[in-house]
């Protein structure tokens, strides 16, 4: 609960056009998500949601379980193509053809900012689940280039990533274009 | 963080000190408050007179002159140049930064711009500040990387641009990597924190 409490005391003082690293452990990941996103969507912001580790229909249960307003959430869903499931239709998410179609990802999330109106943020869940489908070096110049647009366009951006998964160096790259790292558990 | 801030500011003051005479120095910022030491650095420059090319690798050109205008840093005698927007093919229109640099970044091309934006300064005292060496190694070749800092190593040792400072700046934990040990070894000081 305490670790939490790090969260809201981090997220309650935001600057326009925040970039925010997250790290927590493995156990928490989920738990400290959620408290994040319903803590954003609660403040006004609507999230973009790239999603490498649960299915849209997953995370949208998750969602609903606390109670988070889902017209503030729209859903980049890199996994559920890849792994054979079948795409829910609905008009608060996108299917893309997996993880590693990094090109395809950052021409969807331009797409989504167009579309959707309002304080945005664009959450990348996570850096550990999209280092297995992608090697660093090629993630690295991705993650370079989302942030910057994301700096021009003035929008917000949240990363998510569990500590000790990520290398040293892979994480020291990323963690020097953020603004804030939250450490939550860790 | 105070602590090793103050430490930090008296640090930048006694390279000042010394004097700005073809001085270069590399400095290993802490990664998860790297903007702050950036910014530090910036400011006291500024304050004690110097007039500065600011070469950005990590931010576009909006973001960095807003956060130092934030923290009430004078950036009118500072020229940016946007390398972060060019390299990550980002939207908007980059050239308004870097006038005259090609989309794809080259080295020579890079170091002349720079080269001709310091002649535009007004101050005597002047500074070349790179903000991070290690993003333009995601996109460019080490050897490239490499030949970029020896070339603007040697641009300002040369006796045709006295009385500039040089700053390589590098997240901590990235400063082992060998291709960042082979420009320290060629600096004059190393600052740590």
């Amino acid at each position: 609960m305490t670790d939490l409490k790090i969260i809201q005391d981090e997220l309650s003082n935001l600057q326009p056009g925040w970039i925010i690293l997250l790290e927590t452990e493995p156990n928490l990941a989920l738990e400290v998500s959620l408290k994040a996103l319903k803590l954003l969507t609660e403040k006004g912001y609507v999230g973009i949601i790239i999603s490498a580790s649960r299915p849209y229909v997953n995370l949208m249960a998750q969602y609903r379980n606390v109670k988070m307003d889902e017209s503030k959430i729209f859903v980049l869903d890199v996994i559920t193509k890849s792994q054979g499931g079948t795409p829910a239709e609905s008009a608060n998410v996108l299917y893309l053809d997996n993880v590693a179609a990094l090109t395809e990802i950052s021409i969807s999330m331009k797409k989504a900012i167009e579309l959707i109106i309002g304080n945005k943020f664009v959450f990348i869940d996570s850096i550990n689940t999209m280092l297995i489908h992608t090697p660093p070096e090629v993630f690295l110049r991705f993650i370079h280039s989302i942030l910057t647009k994301l700096r021009l366009e003035g929008i917000n951006g949240f990363l998510i990533s569990i500590v000790g998964e990520t290398k040293d160096d892979v994480r020291a790259e990323i963690a020097q274009l953020c603004d804030k790292v939250i450490r939550v558990g860790a | 963080m105070q602590t090793k801030m103050k430490d930090f500011q008296q640090r930048i003051n006694s390279i000042v000190k010394k004097g700005s005479n073809g001085q270069i120095v590399m400095m290993e910022l802490p990664t998860d408050t790297y903007f702050s030491y950036s910014s530090a650095v910036i400011r006291t420059l500024t304050m004690k007179g110097f007039d500065g090319v600011y070469i950005s690798f990590q931010r576009p050109l909006g973001n960095v002159t807003s956060l130092l205008k934030q923290q009430k840093i004078n950036t009118k005698n500072i020229l940016f140049l946007d390398i972060a927007s060019i390299l990550g093919e980002a939207a908007g229109n980059p050239q308004q930064a870097v006038a005259g640099m090609p989309a794809d970044i080259n080295i020579d091309e890079l170091v002349k711009a720079i080269y001709t934006m310091l002649d535009n300064l007004r101050s005597r005292k002047r500074f070349i500040f790179i903000d991070s060496l290690t993003p333009i190694a995601l996109y460019k070749p080490l050897s490239e990387v490499m030949r970029f800092s020896e070339f603007l190593s040697r641009t300002v040792r040369s006796h045709e641009l006295e009385n500039v400072i040089l700053i390589f700046s590098v997240a901590q934990e990235l400063a082992q990597k060998k291709f960042i040990r082979d420009i320290a070894m060629r600096v004059d000081e190393v600052i740590t924190l």
